[in-house]
């Protein structure tokens, strides 16, 4: 009998299947990994599994040890053993490595106060358990990298009484000894009865250390096969192997001379300095043309994206030149003032100020086009503008003035790049300018991308769908891990398994 | 609609009512003392001093910040103020100019710690709590400095003369019907959509019964208080900048979302520093006015003062999260502060007990604020 089933699962988001009939097994013991695409639906279906969405959000069952589990809060499903690490690791970072670990579940002394002495020394025992006797269990887990912490996280786990440990993509963040130590911790925990669904983009991690995986791609499932029966390639093919379809109403456009080149674009992790996220990235922009930029999450794309626009908050280095001069920017107003604009990936935190009005959002960044040299807003002529970008871009709202925030994302995505081509650039970099977005927007969107590059400007596109690189680029980069690994021209006969191989290796 | 949503669409309304019934309840304890002409002259007299660091204040905390300086800072431009004026024997003009000056280099300074060197303005402030009161009781060695000259006493206690009053109130009101007049226009010559014709009829007839019915009321004794003239100054002024100027856009939007008003290539460090000259500025007018008031210069004038700025924000409207407020607003919230002062201090009540009521008056209207705009927290 298997330790876990997930049978026939199904999760809306209004008319939305983010899973439709998923079903997962996984054996005492076994380790499965879980692939597929960003935005298929693996998070969604640990979330599930581990009751984020309580019991009754959806349909289909989960059996757990033999019994229907029902659980409607995080703690009961560890109550019952099974316990997620997340991706970003949820650790406090000025308390110590053992207080962590016994975060709300503190041994304590018969006065109830903490016992320290028992939760050091049980917390040095779970993690000679895991064969660790570097970490000094008395010292603040800020004092230790992404990789003990990872393992301080599974110590968390091991004393939680886990029978299940989810790893939700964990070695996004290690380096590779790090990685090879986490293996290799898995293997034992393998060894010693407990079961593992690991979550990785890194295949050649998943074909180390899994016993089995299964692919989910769109919500939907794709299959399960046995380690030592597939391929990464197999893998790959299963993850992106869907038709593509008349989607992207792809137009001609005439391409010109390199207008922006990025040079050197090294960014380090803005609390840990001395990792590396990009590692000097060096690439071209012609005029009038769309580059595309695929990877996965944590390649590195919207790093180098907001060091070359000016927004990357930690240690970076570029050099950025716009037709042949080299640019000094600092700050997003010094790239706006040579007409580099860019739409960021996080709308909500960084496109959008949601309770101002929609047409405030537009005119916001050339607001002194209509003020007089007091700063006295000339209401009429801003009025106008804001008329005429919302008709241009199909902005849906029941009028200009109302909060911004009240709109579906694929309007408020509209009014951000709105908000940008008001600046008139002569490149537009766009985050991931469909996430979050409904099909009709997204088409939208992308006709307004065909439009702008015929006007002249240069487009780029960082984006984690394959179909949309490959539907609308001229030229595709492909990031892995910091570094720029590959360089296509969209000419036909590229493909998304290419893509991905190059993603992945 | 719900009592929620009026309450919420109407807030204005709301805080009128409210300091119509504290009032008449003040009114009614005070046996018919609280609203004769001489004590809402009066009235409106104390509110000014709060009023105008409230003024400042609502831009500081529209943009997201606090500022905890004020009270010290008011006591240190205002005793600035006194000892150009005693000391130095300077006339009033010359007083006023450098006491502003100095008033918006210290805003400045402030400034620049928050938004150049990323330092908590909450920490920033408080630093200049303790430092401005100590700079103002060394160079005061602690006496009172008097007496100040006529004039100079004339801003704090001066009345205007009654037909200048009803002028200014002619002037003020046909601007303000002008202005909702254009604004109507301009807004059906774009489409927007625009309150019914009657909401901005009795907005209209509303507001000029209550200026004129207040002129006339000041006129029952000696003529508008001067202080009054300069809080309408800079209600008409401060609200033109909050809506109509790029500055005051960008107060709103920073206040808002800060990372994507940075992100639209917007010099956030500059506007912040903006804010803070502009309530230093405030920090000085208050100082003189309080200054003129006394007729001395006493180096603990202000204390507390930034408190209850800030409570009069909060009352008016504004959000601890920004992005939300306006001057008109922190206005009421001082005239409520104001009333609940004057009326508890007339019936003789203990100043713990004024404390009290004043906290929690705060509370209870945040609470309510809360409440009506159908928000999980404040």
């Amino acid at each position: 009998m298997p330790l876990l089933e997930m049978n026939d699962i199904v999760k809306k988001f209004g008319d939305f299947y983010a899973l439709n009939k998923i079903s997962l097994q996984v054996d005492v013991g076994e380790c499965l990994g879980l692939c597929g695409e960003n935005g298929s639906g693996k998070s969604t279906l640990m979330k599930v599994l581990s009751a984020v969405w309580p019991y009754g959000t959806w349909e289909g069952n989960i059996i757990f040890n033999g019994e229907e589990l029902k659980a409607t809060a995080i703690h009961e499903t560890e109550a019952k053993g099974i316990v997620i690490i997340h991706q970003e690791l949820m650790l406090v970072p000025g308390l110590s490595v053992a207080e962590n670990i016994f975060m709300g579940r503190e041994p304590k002394t018969k006065f109830g106060l903490i016992d320290y002495d028992k939760m050091f020394s049980e917390s040095q025992i779970l993690l000679e358990r895991l064969g660790i006797t570097s970490i000094n269990v008395t010292s603040p887990i800020m004092n230790y990298g992404g990789g003990h912490q990872q393992l301080i996280e599974i110590a968390k786990a091991l004393s939680k009484n886990a029978k299940l440990i989810i790893f939700d993509e964990p070695s996004s963040s290690l380096t590779e000894t790090e990685t090879k130590t986490l293996l290799h911790i898995i293997q034992d925990l393998k060894d010693k009865g407990i079961a593992c669904v690991y979550i990785s983009h890194k295949l050649n991690e998943v074909k180390a250390i899994c016993d089995s995986v299964s692919i989910i791609r769109d919500g939907e499932y794709v299959g399960s096969r046995k380690i030592e029966e597939i391929t990464t390639d197999d893998i790959v093919t299963m993850m992106v192997g869907r038709e593509m379809n008349n989607l992207f109403p792809r137009e001609d456009h005439e391409i010109g001379e390199v207008i922006l080149e990025a040079r050197h674009v090294t960014c380090y992790d803005a609390t840990n300095p001395k990792m590396q996220k990009v590692k000097d990235i060096n690439f071209k922009v012609r005029k009038g043309e769309i580059l595309g930029i695929s990877g996965l999450v944590g390649a590195g794309r919207t790093e180098t994206l907001s060091a070359i626009f000016g927004f990357y908050q930690g240690n970076h280095n570029q050099e950025v030149y716009l037709d042949g001069k080299k640019l000094t920017i600092k700050q997003p107003q010094d790239s706006i003032k040579h007409s580099i604009a860019m739409v960021p990936e996080d709308r909500k935190k960084k496109g959008i100020v949601a309770i101002e009005s929609v047409g405030r959002n537009i005119t916001m960044t050339t607001l002194a086009k209509h003020a007089n040299k007091f700063g006295v807003i000339n209401l009429a002529t801003e009025i106008n503008t804001i008329d005429k970008r919302m008709q241009e871009l199909g902005i849906k709202a029941t009028s200009s003035d109302v909060p911004i925030g009240t709109l579906s994302g694929g309007n408020q995505q509209k009014a951000v790049i709105a908000k940008m081509l008001e600046v008139n650039p002569k490149i537009l970099i766009l985050d991931e300018p469909t996430r979050g977005v409904d099909v009709g927007a997204k088409y939208e969107i992308y006709k307004l991308i065909f439009k702008i590059v015929k006007q002249g400007t240069s487009v780029i596109i960082a984006s984690s769908e394959l179909s949309e690189v490959l539907g609308i680029s001229d030229r595709v980069l492909v990031f892995a891990e910091g570094e720029l690994k590959a360089r296509f021209i969209n000419d036909g006969t590229l493909n998304q398994e290419k893509i991905m191989a190059a993603a992945i290796s | 609609m719900s009592i929620k949503a009026l309450f919420n669409k109407y807030k204005m309304l709301s805080l009128l009512i409210a300091t119509l019934i504290i009032w008449i309840f003040f009114h009614l304890l005070t046996e018919g003392h609280y609203l004769q002409p001489r004590n809402i002259a009066n009235l409106f007299r104390q509110m000014a001093i709060t009023g105008v660091l409230a003024s400042g204040m609502m831009f500081v905390i529209i943009n997201g910040e606090i500022d905890l300086s004020v009270g010290s800072l008011l006591g240190l431009l205002g005793g600035v103020g006194a000892i150009l004026n005693v000391w130095l024997q300077l006339s009033l003009a010359p007083t006023i100019a450098i006491v502003i000056v100095l008033g918006i280099l210290i805003g400045a300074f402030n400034g620049y710690w928050i938004a150049y060197r990323r330092i908590p303005s909450f920490i920033v402030t408080l630093s200049g709590y303790l430092a401005f009161r100590g700079i103002v009781l060394g160079l005061t060695k602690g006496q009172t400095i008097a007496p100040i000259d006529d004039s100079f006493s004339y801003l704090g206690n001066g009345y205007i003369p009654s037909i200048g009053g009803y002028i200014i109130a002619t002037i003020l009101i046909i601007a303000y019907i002008f202005s909702i007049y254009a604004e109507r226009s301009n807004r059906i010559k774009y489409k927007l959509p625009v309150a019914p014709f009657r909401n901005d009829a009795l907005k209209a007839i509303g507001t000029t019964i209550i200026v004129f019915g207040l002129i006339a009321i000041f006129n029952l004794q000696s003529g508008m208080p001067f202080p009054v003239l300069i809080l309408l100054i800079l209600l008409v002024g401060l609200t033109f900048i909050a809506n109509k100027t790029i500055l005051g856009r960008r107060i709103y939007s920073i206040g808002g979302n800060k990372e994507a008003t940075k992100m639209s290539g917007i010099n956030v460090d500059r506007f912040k520093l903006y804010v803070f000259m502009i309530m230093g500025a405030m920090a000085a007018i208050a100082g003189l006015l309080t200054t003129a008031r006394l007729g001395s210069g006493d180096p603990s004038a202000g204390n507390m003062g930034e408190l209850d700025a800030i409570a009069s924000c909060f009352i008016g409207g504004a959000s601890m999260r920004g992005g939300v407020g306006t001057i008109s607003g922190a206005l009421m919230g001082a005239l409520i502060m104001a009333s609940l002062d004057n009326g508890m201090s007339m019936m003789g009540i203990d100043t713990f007990w004024q404390m009290i009521v004043k906290g929690s008056v705060l509370l209870i209207a945040v609470w309510i604020d809360v409440l009506s705009s159908n928000k999980k927290e404040a």
